[in-house]
C-alpha cells in the first residue's frame, strides 16, 4: 500500500513542533542577556555568545554540584546493581520456600505510591543523623529497588540451567555460581540497570528536596532549581545550565538509540 | 525440624541473598506503611511526639472535600491534569505511532525528534517550559499571536471553574479575547511533549501485530482506517490498558513538575496545587504530619480503587492475544 500523501507534511509539522522548545534553548544560551531582553522572539542570535558556558561555570558553582550529582550516581548504582542482582538471584535461581511470596511482595510495594512511605522515611533518615547527607539518598539503593529486581529477576530466569548445574557439579556455591556464571552472562541486563539508575539519579528532585538543604551539598538538580528561583531574569544564563544538565541524557540517546527506538529496523506495518 | 537438611540450605542461601530486599522491605515499607497509617490518626508536628486525634484528620479532609478547598482543590487540579493529559498522551500516542510505522524517508530521524523530548530531565524541561510559556514575552504567546489566536495567561492565573456566568461571559466575549488556558493546562501541554515514551511502546507493540491479520482485512475489502480500527486497535488495547494505568499512577504522583512551574507554592491561585504538592506542603511547610499522612492514605486508596476498577471493567474492551 502507499503512503497517504498528507503524511509526509503532517509528519515534518508535528516534528517542528515537537523539536521546537530544545532548539529555542539550544538557541536561546548562545544569545547575550541584553539580547534576550531587547528581542525575545529572534530565532538566531546576532552574536553567538559562546561565554555564556564559561559564564555559568563563574556564576553558580556547578563544579560542586556535578562532583555531589556524581558522587550520588556512583553510590546508587554501584548500591542498585549489588543489591538488586543478589535478590534477583534468589527469587529466580534458589529454590526456597520463601521466594515466591518474597517476589510477591515486590511487586506490591511497585504498587504503593512514594507518598505513603514518605514521611516516615524522612523522620527515620533523620533519626539516623543521615539528614543534609549524600547517604540519605545513597543508602536505600542498597537495599533494592522493585522496579530493577523484577527486571533482572526475568532475565535470570533466562539463562540456561544445564550452565547452572554443570557449574553446581563442579562444586560451586550459590556465592560461586553467581559471582562466575549469572554476573558474567548478565552484562546486557546489569547494563541497563545501571543506565536507568544512572538517569533517575542524575534527573532526582525530590529526594534532593527532602533531605538536603546545604547548597555546599545539592546536586546538579537542586542547584539548577535554586539558580532559576533567585536568579529568574539571567535567562541566558539558565538556559545554558539547562542545556548543560540535559547533555548526559542527549549523549546516552544517541549512544544507544538502536536500543531505545528498538524497532528502527523492523518493518512495522503498512498502511 | 521438619524441614530436609539440603531444603534447608537452599532456604539460608535464598534468605541470605535476598537479605537487602527483606531489610528494605521492613524499613522502606512494612514499617512506614503501618505508622503512616498510625500517625494519620494522630496530631504530629515531627519535633514533639504523636498525640492520637481519633478521626479528626479525616474530619477535615471531609470538610475540604466539601468545601473545595485544601484538599477538596487538590483533588480537583489532580482529576483535572489526570482526565485531559491521559487520555490525551494515548490518542496523541497512538496517532504518532501510526504515522511513524509507515515506511517514510527520514523515518529514524523523525522518530528521533519525536523520543528525545522525553529523555529531557523534568528539571530541565520545567526550567525551559518556564521561559517558554512566559506569559509576557515567552515563545508560546507569540507562536499563538502570530497564528492569530489569543495570549494565554499560562501560569499566571487560574482558569475560573466552568458555571452559567463563565460559560455566559465567554460566549459573549469577542473570541481573541478568550483566556482559556491556565496553570494546569501548562502541566498537560508539558506531559504531551513528553509522549515520546508512550509512542516506542506502541511502535514496539505494532511490530508485533502479524501481517497476516492486515492481509486478511484488506482481502476482504477493508481501507486504511478500518483496518486500523479493527486489526491495530484491538491488538493494542493491551498496551493501551498499561499505559491508562501507569498514565493515571503516574499523574497521580506528578511532583517535581508541578513543584517546579508554580515555584513549590502550587500558585496562582492554588490552581497548582496538586495531590502530591498539597501532601509535601503540609508535611514539610506546615508540620501538620498526621494531616499530611491523612492525605497520603486516602490517595491511596483512591488509586487503588482507581487501578482495581480500571483491570475490572478492562475484560469488556481488552482483547488479548490467545495464539499468535
Amino acid at each position: 500500500m502507499r503512503n497517504p500523501r498528507w503524511l509526509l507534511p503532517a509528519l515534518v509539522a508535528t516534528c517542528v513542533l515537537f523539536a521546537a522548545p530544545l532548539s529555542l534553548m539550544l538557541l536561546g544560551s548562545v544569545k547575550s542577556g541584553e539580547e534576550l531582553a531587547r528581542n525575545p522572539h529572534g530565532l538566531f542570535p546576532e552574536n553567538w555568545a559562546w561565554s555564556n558556558y564559561l559564564e555559568v561555570f563563574t556564576s553558580l558553582p556547578l563544579g560542586t554540584y556535578l562532583r555531589n550529582t556524581l558522587l550520588l550516581c556512583l553510590g546508587c548504582v554501584s548500591g542498585s546493581l549489588l543489591s538488586c542482582s543478589l535478590v534477583a538471584y534468589s527469587l529466580a535461581r534458589i529454590p526456597w520456600q520463601g521466594s515466591r511470596w518474597l517476589f510477591g511482595t515486590v511487586l506490591l510495594t511497585l504498587l504503593l505510591p512514594w507518598q505513603v512511605t514518605m514521611i516516615p522515611r524522612f523522620v527515620l533518615i533523620s533519626e539516623l543523623g543521615l539528614y543534609d547527607s549524600l547517604w540519605a539518598i545513597i543508602l536505600p539503593c542498597f537495599l533494592g529497588d522493585a522496579f530493577y529486581i523484577f527486571l533482572l529477576r526475568q532475565f535470570f530466569l533466562s539463562l540456561p540451567q544445564s550452565l547452572l548445574d554443570a557449574g553446581r557439579l563442579d562444586g560451586l556455591s550459590h556465592w560461586g555460581l553467581f559471582w562466575r556464571i549469572v554476573v558474567p552472562l548478565s552484562y546486557p541486563a546489569l547494563t541497563a540497570v545501571g543506565l536507568f539508575q544512572f538517569i533517575e539519579t542524575w534527573n532526582n528532585f525530590g529526594g534532593p528536596l527532602l533531605y538536603l538543604s546545604d547548597p555546599a551539598k545539592f546536586p546538579l538538580a537542586s542547584g539548577l532549581e535554586r539558580f532559576v528561583s533567585s536568579y529568574g531574569d539571567q535567562t541566558h544564563l539558565f538556559l545554558a545550565a539547562a542545556t548543560i544538565f540535559t547533555l548526559p541524557a542527549f549523549l546516552l540517546f544517541f549512544l544507544a538509540q538502536r536500543h531505545f527506538l528498538g524497532t528502527a529496523s523492523s518493518g512495522g506495518i503498512k498502511g | 525440624m521438619l524441614v530436609a537438611p539440603p531444603l534447608n540450605r537452599e532456604t539460608s542461601a535464598g534468605l541470605a541473598f535476598a537479605s537487602p530486599w527483606l531489610l528494605g522491605l521492613l524499613v522502606l515499607f512494612a514499617w512506614p506503611f503501618a505508622i503512616s497509617l498510625y500517625w494519620s490518626f494522630c496530631h504530629f508536628d515531627l519535633i514533639n511526639p504523636p498525640e492520637p486525634a481519633g478521626w479528626a484528620n479525616y474530619q477535615r479532609i471531609g470538610r475540604e472535600l466539601w468545601a473545595g478547598q485544601g484538599f477538596g482543590l487538590a483533588l480537583i487540579n489532580t482529576a483535572y491534569t489526570i482526565l485531559i493529559s491521559v487520555p490525551l498522551s494515548i490518542l496523541l500516542g497512538l496517532v504518532l505511532a501510526t504515522w511513524l510505522s509507515y515506511d517514510l524517508p527520514g523515518r529514524g530521524l523523525f522518530r528521533a525528534i519525536i523520543f528525545l523530548p522525553s529523555m529531557v530531565p523534568v528539571v530541565a524541561a520545567s526550567v525551559l517550559w518556564l521561559w517558554l510559556l512566559n506569559p509576557s514575552d515567552g515563545w508560546l504567546n507569540a507562536a499563538l499571536e502570530w497564528c492569530g489566536l489569543p495570549a494565554q495567561n499560562w501560569l499566571t492565573q487560574s482558569r475560573s471553574a466552568l458555571s452559567p456566568e463563565s460559560v455566559q461571559r465567554l460566549v459573549s466575549e469577542p473570541l481573541a479575547n478568550w483566556k482559556l488556558a491556565g496553570s494546569k493546562d501548562a502541566l498537560v501541554l508539558m506531559t504531551l511533549w513528553g509522549v515520546g515514551n508512550y509512542v516506542v511502546i506502541y511502535l514496539a507493540a505494532m511490530g508485533d501485530i502479524p501481517r497476516s491479520l492486515y492481509e486478511a482485512a484488506a482481502l476482504d475489502g477493508a481501507g486504511a482506517w478500518r483496518r486500523w480500527c479493527h486489526v491495530t486497535l484491538p491488538m493494542l488495547s493491551p498496551v493501551i490498558l498499561f499505559q491508562l494505568v501507569v498514565g493515571i499512577i503516574r499523574g497521580v504522583q506528578t511532583f517535581t513538575n508541578v513543584y517546579l512551574l508554580s515555584e513549590g507554592t502550587g500558585q496562582p491561585a492554588g490552581s497548582l496545587l496538586t495531590l502530591s504538592l498539597q501532601l509535601f506542603l503540609a508535611a514539610f511547610e506546615d508540620l501538620q504530619v498526621g494531616y499530611a499522612s491523612a492525605i497520603a492514605w486516602c490517595l491511596f486508596v483512591i488509586l487503588a480503587a482507581a487501578t482495581w476498577a480500571l483491570f475490572r471493567t478492562s475484560s469488556a474492551w481488552v482483547h488479548y492475544r490467545t495464539h499468535t
